[in-house]
């Protein structure tokens, strides 16, 4: 220790000695060889000789040295220190390409850590699951099940420390310039202890509460209490008006919670109440609720999911509802995310490749500095540096760039990340990105990592000089070092085939979404307004009011100037869902006919712009009393029944509301109900006024910008009830646009990297091709002089670069094949292996390489041979 | 070892150092100055050796080098484990 010190304060004063004892050595041998009976010239040149060189043993002294390595890397990154300040071109360009290659990576790690992999906001997370109710027999999975279901669960199972249940639900609150509906989560009273999380004011949910009579109590959002109660930490205690019954402030929770955590990001939940079963329905039909739990200590997933199998054996018995059910157990964070997992990985795996092509790049231009530095090389080589000292020594100058792109690549990140977040798609737990030390880590780790993969070769490649031929002058011209131009061939190469990769990727996304710009809804999505009414059950106890409440609301929308006509639906493509049984008069019950069930106002078709096949839509005349009536659409026509006529048969709605059978009356287009790629399913409408609901999704279709007419429906629908909220306001075209966000996004960000790609690749193979020009001026300039044409040296370089760029395509052809596969998945209309998007691509690669080549070929072109031979 | 036993018989500067273990082996071994100094070096940095200038025989300023308490001892550890092995390769030998 004493002596690293020594070594490393006093290093002026050691080398000092060092070097006087060594030469005192010298002196000493030369002595020697005198007394001998040589002459002094003879003896000093005998004694150099035996020593080996002052400088080889001075160096081999120092590495024995204590700190010997850490002076070294000083020293080394002195010397890189000092090869970037003299080169910025070089280093600025290096320092550039790595900080874009690890600065996109790093940005698309951190949202992949915040989505995929960091524990959920909850302490000890790792023990919470989810509680899946499935149906084996119809192959469904999901996680909504019954509130006494849960119950069930809750009350038999010993494995779990604390279960709880929730679902989102809309409600109305009063006051202020406009009632204002809220966005609010019903959950059953443990939810707080089976978090671990605490409200910031007040306290949690009692077990009572869950109990009709005690429920009207209600915990507020951070954000709801400081817009609509001004932060007022008084507010514990107060009254307010939910869906215009009174209920009780027993809570605020703290900013930072959130809960459901599957909820997208943008999502603010407003509030949470108790859930009050209705004890007068059988609400074990109604699979509503979705269910998790906290594994008690040192159970495990298998030992809960056994116990779970166990207990809805025994459930099976005394309930038929739950007879074709089972449950699965499943770890909650590993659900959170699950669906953008596949289109995550795709983007790291994309982002992966658009690294390598920046660290061979790297690669690339320090090979050709290599080539200039051969002679420093070789002369710090003849001083007594060995090929190790020389290999750490081009690793340092690479670790350098490497330290300065991943600082400014970090930079970039912090940016990205930001642009990630308002360019992408609503995804569960996405605001939660940020640059946490795992993301600084996995950031180091990847700089290291990169200055390995792109110095590597360089260094083998600069240490292994051959001392005479390095310093000799003359000789080096004509050949052009053919391992160095190869190991650079062979990364242009790569560096193709990798583009191609990715442009094969991004061709195919782009492919897919104009595809899918091009299905036909089945509606016309132009110039439509659509908002949410859900009227209060408080208010609106009987189905009739409900239905009379719609039916005015319509006409007076209908009647405003701009409005062509207006419709409303319970169940509308993109908006809303009905889903469930229905029979069909005739057919076998059969439980599994699941059908979509619209309940929808007489105008809504127009509105909406769905055709009209055959027969009559609904009129307001179709109401209680008259004839039950059903429209079916194409795909339920054809599946119900599917050799007959479908209309004047009969089908009936099994969604508690009055069991009748209702004869079909007309037959509509299919739309596209969940996504525009999902295939479109069967439907059946039914009228509002004979089957009332109190929630309806509105159509609006407008004559201009469907916008202008926001605060006029608003207007509307306050005109006949003045506490009434409408919400969701959008234009139906953002509707579309916002169910085609993820594709569009995941499109765009591998287009961009695609491009990237193909601008590396260009700048990589038009590097490799000028330096290769430049090395060769010489040879031009002779096989000129000796009479070739100028179009033959422009051949004679294009065809190098070609062929480069036609042994990339070729291999990353291969490459494509196997990797777009993965991409299936996200595809629409357009085969993995597509051909067209394939020889597209490669022919757009193909024509930058040309480009990039063509530039330097030119100027081959142009070499004066005068000016190139008298060059030497 | 070497050249702990050659200064275990007094100070020595490096080509000293270098000529007496030629001279104990009988030519066997001869240290090169690549070879020599570094060790010298190491061991002084170990602190079994201490080293100070002199004047050497014919009046040149030479870098002189003795073993310290702590290099004794680890020229008779050392000899001591040599000594174990070099019994250890005879038998090996003698055994077959």
């Amino acid at each position: 220790m004493k002596s690293l010190l020594r070594n490393l304060l006093h290093r002026q004063r050691e080398e000092r000695e060092l070097d006087k004892e060594v030469r005192a050595h010298e002196l000493l041998l030369a002595d020697e060889n005198i007394r001998a009976g040589m002459n002094p010239e003879q003896a000093r040149r005998q004694a150099r000789l035996e020593l080996g060189g002052v400088e080889q043993v001075k160096e081999q002294v120092r590495e024995i040295r204590a700190g010997h390595l850490l002076e070294m890397l000083g020293c080394d990154v002195h010397y890189a220190a000092r090869m970037m300040r003299r080169s910025p071109a070089f280093a600025t360009t290096a320092v550039l390409t790595l900080a874009l290659g690890i600065g996109a990576n790093t940005a698309v790690f951190s949202v992949v850590n915040a989505v995929l992999l960091r524990p959920l906001p909850y302490p000890d997370s790792d023990r919470l699951v989810q509680m899946w109710s499935t149906n084996p027999k119809a192959n469904r999975w999901g996680m909504w099940t019954a509130y006494p279901r849960f119950e069930d669960w809750r009350r038999e199972n010993t494995v779990f420390e604390e279960m709880a249940t929730a679902r989102t639900w809309l409600i109305s609150i009063k006051g202020g310039d406009h009632p204002e509906s809220l966005f609010g989560v019903i959950t059953s009273s443990q939810i707080f202890q089976l978090l671990r999380v605490q409200p910031m004011l007040g306290r949690g949910f009692l077990p009572e509460e869950d109990q009709p009579g005690h429920d009207h109590v209600i915990i507020l959002s951070y954000g709801l209490w400081q817009r609509r109660f001004g932060s007022d930490r008084d507010v514990i205690g107060r009254t307010v008006d939910v869906d215009q019954q009174s209920y009780t402030v027993i809570g605020v929770m703290p900013s930072d919670f959130r809960f459901p955590p599957e909820l997208p990001a943008s999502y603010r939940v407003d509030a949470w109440l108790p859930p009050a079963p209705d004890p007068s329905r059988n609400e074990r039909v109604s699979n509503n609720y979705y269910t998790f739990a906290r594994l008690k200590p040192g159970v495990t997933l298998a030992q809960a999911q056994a116990e779970m199998d166990a207990i809805h054996d025994g459930l099976a018995e005394k309930h038929p509802e739950d007879r074709e059910l089972g449950v699965k157990v499943v770890g909650w964070r590993r659900q959170v995310g699950s669906e953008v997992r596949p289109a995550l990985l795709i983007l790291v795996g994309a982002i992966s490749l658009v690294l390598l092509i920046a660290c061979a790049n790297v690669a690339n231009l320090l090979l050709a500095r290599g080539a200039m530095r051969q002679r420093e090389a070789a002369l710090r080589q003849a001083l007594g540096a060995g090929r190790a000292r020389l290999i750490r020594q081009f690793l340092t100058e690479s670790l350098l760039l490497a330290v300065f792109g991943g600082a400014v690549g970090l930079l970039l990140a912090y940016q990205g990340v930001d642009l990630f977040i308002r360019l992408a798609p609503d995804i569960p737990r996405l605001n939660e990105t940020t640059i946490d030390p795992h993301v600084l880590i996995f950031s180091v780790v990847l700089t290291l990592g990169t200055a390995l993969i792109f110095g590597i070769a360089p260094a083998l490649h600069g240490s292994s000089t051959d001392l005479q031929d390095s310093l000799k002058e003359s000789g080096s011209r004509l050949t052009i070092g053919s391992t160095r131009a190869g190991a650079r061939s062979v990364l242009v190469v790569a560096e193709m085939a990798l583009a191609l990769m990715l442009l094969a990727g991004a061709g195919l996304l782009v492919r897919s979404f104009m595809r899918v710009q091009q299905i036909d809804l089945g509606f016309n999505p132009r110039n439509l307004l659509t908002a949410f009414v859900m009227l209060p059950p408080s208010k609106y106890p009987e189905p009739r009011r409900q239905a009379l409440f719609f039916h005015e609301v319509m006409d007076r929308i209908a009647s405003l100037p701009g409005v062509e006509c207006a419709g409303g639906a319970d169940s509308a493509p993109m908006l809303t869902n009905d889903t469930g049984p229905v029979s069909i008069e005739g057919h076998p019950m059969e439980p599994e006919i699941q059908a979509e069930r619209p309940k929808i106002t007489p105008d809504y078709f127009r509105a909406m712009g769905i055709r009209l096949l055959r027969g009559r839509t609904f009129t307001w005349a179709d109401s209680e009393g008259s004839l039950p009536v059903a429209i079916v659409n194409e795909s339920a026509a054809r599946q119900y029944w599917p050799d007959e006529d479908a209309m004047g048969k009969r089908v009936k709605l099994e969604d508690g509301s009055a069991p009748v059978w209702r004869q079909v009356i007309g037959i509509v287009g299919d739309v596209r109900q969940d996504s525009a790629v999902a295939l479109a399913r069967p439907e059946v409408y039914a009228p509002l006024l004979q089957v009332p609901v109190p929630y309806l999704a509105l159509a609006v279709r407008t004559r201009a910008g469907p916008t202008a007419l926001t605060v006029a429906v608003r207007q509307a629908v306050m005109a006949v009830d003045k506490d009434q909220p409408l919400s969701g306001i959008k234009t139906m075209e953002q509707v579309v646009e916002d169910s085609v966000a993820g594709r569009r996004f995941q499109m765009s960000l591998l287009a961009v990297f695609a491009t990237i790609a193909l601008g590396l690749a260009a700048i990589g193979i038009y590097g490799l091709m000028s330096y290769t020009v430049n090395q060769r001026t010489h040879e031009i300039g002779i096989r000129m002089a000796l009479g070739a044409k100028r179009r033959e040296i422009l051949h004679l370089v294009m065809r190098h670069g070609m062929m480069l760029a036609i042994v990339g395509v070729a291999l990353g052809t291969v490459g494509a094949l196997l990797l777009t596969r993965s991409l299936s998945s996200m595809l629409y209309g357009v085969g993995a292996n597509d051909p067209t998007t394939l020889l597209s691509v490669a022919t757009l690669l193909i024509g930058v390489a040309a480009l990039a080549s063509y530039i330097p070929a030119r100027r081959a072109m142009r070499v004066d041979p005068m000016v190139a031979l008298r060059y030497e | 070892m070497m050249i702990l036993k050659a200064l275990a018989l007094g100070e020595l500067h490096g080509l000293g150092v270098s000529r007496r273990i030629e001279q104990i082996t009988k030519g066997t071994f001869q240290v090169k100055p690549g070879s020599l100094f570094p060790a010298l070096h190491r061991m002084e940095e170990e602190g079994w050796l201490e080293s100070h200038w002199g004047e050497s025989e014919n009046n040149r300023r030479a870098k002189y080098y003795k073993l310290t308490g702590a290099g004794r001892r680890q020229l008779e550890a050392e000899t001591k484990r040599w000594g174990r092995i070099a019994l250890a390769i005879t038998r090996t030998l003698e055994a077959s």
